[in-house]
């Protein structure tokens, strides 16, 4: 009996270990709940009275814009991309992808600033053409251009998982619908698009998830959204009631659409026979040609090259001004808590998804859905959210709040889904004999993890790795709130300067993040190719 | 004898029992084929005698050890028991020899030529598993397992991934390689013609229950329900005076005349001779013939009374727990 109770207590030992990490990772946001259980009524009030409609109508409009022409920019090349052989088709699909590496503020950031009176574009035709300037000069400050906007720099998500799709349907199908007479428009939306539907659908959940997190492109356009009226509440009206209660409704919207993504996902998650053979590429007429380079071009110009250009113009403009000192260090500070905090999620990460594997509990599954709601909490919530947990009992901690500590803290809590998704699919692909195998062969845990489930899914932790890194590189909510006094990242100085209406001075700064997150990406789509070649050898 | 499980008992509800009260034994260097139905619980079941599930209760004993009851588990990893699975996990990363290899204690590392030898991996042994075909792969997990010497081998499906035409060479090598290492070992298949010509001993499960545990020869001539006669092969019911019994096909020879007069339903090809369908007294009875005979012609049928099997009338298929 002795030894049978010793064997799975150990099992529970690991299972708790767990539950202990999961609940400092969902402690924040239940104590920001329960705080706005004991706030006055009339802080309620005056909420629903005054501000609860504007700031839910101008969030549903701004996603809603914002979806639509994420799917048009991604459902569309990705679509084209996958099917046709054209001049440039590598080149577009890689391009198309590096929209990723511009935080969604600097997109906007350099599209007001390009549209704007004083921006190339007025004084262009101001100088050749004055009759037709009158008619460019108008307030590009309107949340349908930020829905654009944003669209421009977030339809790399529907895009990755557009192509990820199409390339698991495979070719099988197309031929099938071929043979049965159906045309190629017919084919695309009876069996290509219900078949991507979940991943289009999870593709355009994260699209929402980001608009619902943003701040700094809906504070410099002026749109009262969730995000941005409880930073108002707090910083400028210091009521922090109204933000936590603000926080409580952004939460409970966010796990609207989280409930909906696991409805949609286990209600069309049809078990289709994946194809490892690719689409047989044909080759398109002149006119579906001058289509294709039409609608892969829009976005790769808007999404990437147009801002990439426009901002380094600006640096070379600015290069004399430049405070190189003050460049390295925010670039260090930028670089050690992003890789900190990255270190941190995946070791956690990496943990989780070995313990779901060696210990079969219902327990740890639960909890690891749990946690991936966290991707789903804005920056500003979980900001708020700490800020409450350590200014309250037992807690309470003056030193805590504004120290690197919580600054860490709330981006393990914001990416740990982050890191959890791509180890997940990993962790979950290889059959659970691997495991009963190794247990047979007399491995324990740590030689099974260190033999076989770290090798074998070395890929993914390299491109969760990365992926975390470079969200949390172009974050900016968080480090606003939590960031320590006197410590600045590069995204918070980019920030301030478009604020203070110093694009071109923040251009070195957006430089930077872009540049390291074009690089990162670059690997990361490496690592994705060489993983889908092996699966297709 | 070598392997002894006594009252083994496996549910994950107390309304679904998998094994109820599982009693037989194994002499070494046996071969016994454990048949059941997919979803019966025979991997359940070979994961409890590894140690990779929990019994509820009895008590399984190998080599004199009591590997798990009441009062003791021994870990999977102390067990001396080798287990090759189902879709034959080769860690995707090792080749052929790192598959082998890994974890091994020293002491067994002279036998690893010896062992390549004998599944015929020399050629083979710096591939990577996606390089080797479906019965390469599961050589290589039969040369992992044995190189450790186990007391005790079992083999999950070993043959439901291989095409036919490998499949019976694969059937003879794995009867060869485990004879010849004198290793006990268990095999649990859904189709009997898998093992039939390889096992020392059968045992048919079904409902939880051990509905009969023999060799090959007796299982077929003596079945004890129809379950186990109908699981063995086809089965023509024959009725004599008011009373059913059941005949094998091959069992009937045409004659010129007999008492049972057939018409020929189906007539088919099967290699060396015809499988026939005939209408017998309003009953259906298969048989083989060495010449065709075409449809609608007239058949006379013959069989020794010896052969015929009989059941108790109770036994309407198989046995449950209160028979």
């Amino acid at each position: 009996m002795e030894i049978k109770k010793k064997y799975y207590s150990n099992n529970r030992k690991l299972t708790l270990s767990t539950v202990l990490l999961s609940i400092i990772i969902i402690l924040p946001i239940l104590t920001l709940i329960v705080s706005t259980t004991s706030i006055d009524s009339s802080n309620f009030k005056y909420l629903w009275d005054n501000l609860l409609y504007d700031y839910s109508f101008n969030t549903v409009y701004l996603v809603a814009i914002t979806s639509f022409f994420a799917l048009l920019f991604g459902v569309v090349p990705a679509w084209f991309v996958s099917t046709f052989k054209f001049k440039g088709k590598n080149i577009y699909d890689f391009l198309l992808y590096l929209p990723l590496a511009i935080p969604v503020y600097i997109m906007a950031f350099t599209y007001s600033d390009i549209l704007s009176f004083t921006g190339p574009i007025q004084s262009f035709t101001r100088k050749y053409f004055s009759n037709f300037s009158e008619l460019l000069n108008q307030d590009y400050l309107q949340i349908e251009v930020l829905g654009i906007i944003m669209a421009l720099a977030l339809y790399p998500y529907i895009y990755t998982a557009c192509r990820l799709s199409f390339s698991l349907i495979g070719s099988n199908y197309i031929e099938l619908s071929k043979s049965l007479g159906m045309s190629k428009s017919k084919t695309f939306f009876k069996i290509v698009i219900p078949l991507s539907r979940v991943s289009i659908f999870s593709g355009l959940f994260l699209v929402v998830m980001e608009v619902l997190n943003e701040y700094g492109a809906v504070k410099y356009f002026g749109v009262n959204t969730f995000t941005s009226g409880i930073f108002r509440s707090w910083y400028s009206m210091q009521d922090v009631e109204t933000a936590s209660l603000l926080a409580v409704f952004l939460f409970f919207t966010v796990l609207i659409f989280f409930v909906l993504e696991r409805f949609i996902n286990s209600k069309y998650n049809y078990s289709y026979q994946s194809n490892t053979k690719n689409f047989k590429e044909e080759i398109p007429s002149t006119k579906n040609k001058f289509i294709i380079h039409f609608f892969c071009l829009v976005p790769i110009i808007f999404g990437f090259i147009v801002p990439i250009l426009f901002i380094s113009g600006n640096v070379v403009y600015e290069f004399e001004r430049i405070e190189f000192v003050k460049v390295f260090n925010l670039s260090k500070n930028t670089i050690l808590v992003s890789l900190i905090a990255t270190f941190i999620i995946i070791a956690i990460s990496v943990y989780f998804q070995f313990l779901r594997r060696i210990v079969k509990n219902k327990v740890l599954t639960i909890f690891n859905e749990a946690i991936s709601l966290s991707y789903a909490l804005p920056g500003a919530v979980i900001g708020l959210s700490l800020i409450i947990l350590f200014s309250s009992t037992p807690f309470k901690s003056e030193i805590l709040i504004g120290s690197f500590f919580v600054l860490i803290y709330a981006y393990v809590i914001r990416y740990m889904a982050v890191g959890i998704s791509p180890l997940k699919s990993s962790f979950e692909k290889h059959p659970s004999s691997f495991d009963d195998t190794a247990v047979n062969l007399g491995m324990g845990p740590l030689k099974l993890f260190k033999s076989i489930h770290f090798p074998i899914n070395k890929s993914a932790i390299a491109i969760a790795f990365l992926i975390t890194f470079v969200d949390i590189l172009k974050e900016l909510p968080i480090t606003l709130i939590l960031r320590p006094f006197n410590f600045d990242t590069l995204a918070v100085q980019t920030y301030e300067y478009a604020i203070e209406e110093m694009i071109p001075k923040s251009s070195i700064y957006s430089l930077i993040i872009v540049m390291m997150g074009i690089i990162l990406l670059i690997f990361l789509k490496k690592i994705v190719n060489n993983q889908i070649d092996v699966s297709k050898s | 004898m070598f392997l002894k499980v006594n009252n083994l008992k496996k549910y994950y509800s107390q309304d679904e029992h998998l094994i109820r009260d599982l009693n037989f034994s194994v002499k070494e260097g046996d071969i016994v084929s454990f048949i059941g139905e997919s979803g019966s619980g025979k991997t359940t079941f070979l994961k409890c005698l590894a140690g990779l599930e929990k019994i509820n209760s009895g008590s399984i004993e190998l080599n004199g050890k009591v590997l798990d009851n009441q009062n003791t588990f021994v870990t999977p990893n102390e067990r001396k028991i080798g287990f090759v699975f189902q879709d034959y996990p080769l860690f995707p990363h090792l080749t052929v020899l790192e598959n082998i290899k890994i974890n091994l204690e020293k002491r067994f590392l002279s036998k690893i030529e010896y062992i390549l030898g004998l599944t015929n991996l020399q050629n083979l042994s710096n591939r990577y598993p996606d390089q080797l075909s479906g019965g390469e792969q599961q050589r290589a997990c039969l040369a992992r397992a044995l190189v450790r010497e186990p007391d005790l081998l079992l083999l999950d499906e070993p043959f439901s991934n291989l095409d036919s035409n490998i499949k019976l060479s694969i059937q003879e090598e794995i009867h060869k390689i485990v004879k010849e290492t004198q290793t006990t070992t268990i095999l649990v298949t859904h189709d009997i013609r898998d093992t039939f010509n390889i096992s020392d001993k059968i045992l048919i499960f079904k409902a939880g229950i051990l509905q009969q545990y023999d060799n090959p020869v007796s299982m077929y001539c003596n079945p004890v329900n129809c379950y186990c006669a109908k699981i063995l092969g086809d089965l023509n019911q024959v009725n004599i005076n008011d009373k059913i019994f059941y005949l094998r096909p091959e069992k009937i020879m045409v004659t010129e005349s007999s008492d049972f007069e057939g018409e020929v339903e189906k007539c088919l090809f099967a290699g060396k001779e015809y499988k026939i369908s005939a209408k017998v007294n309003g009953e259906t009875w298969t048989f083989f013939n060495d010449y065709a005979i075409e449809k609608n012609n007239k058949v006379y049928l013959n069989f020794n009374k010896k052969d015929l099997l009989e059941f108790d009338s109770t036994c309407s298929n198989f046995f449950t727990l209160n028979q």
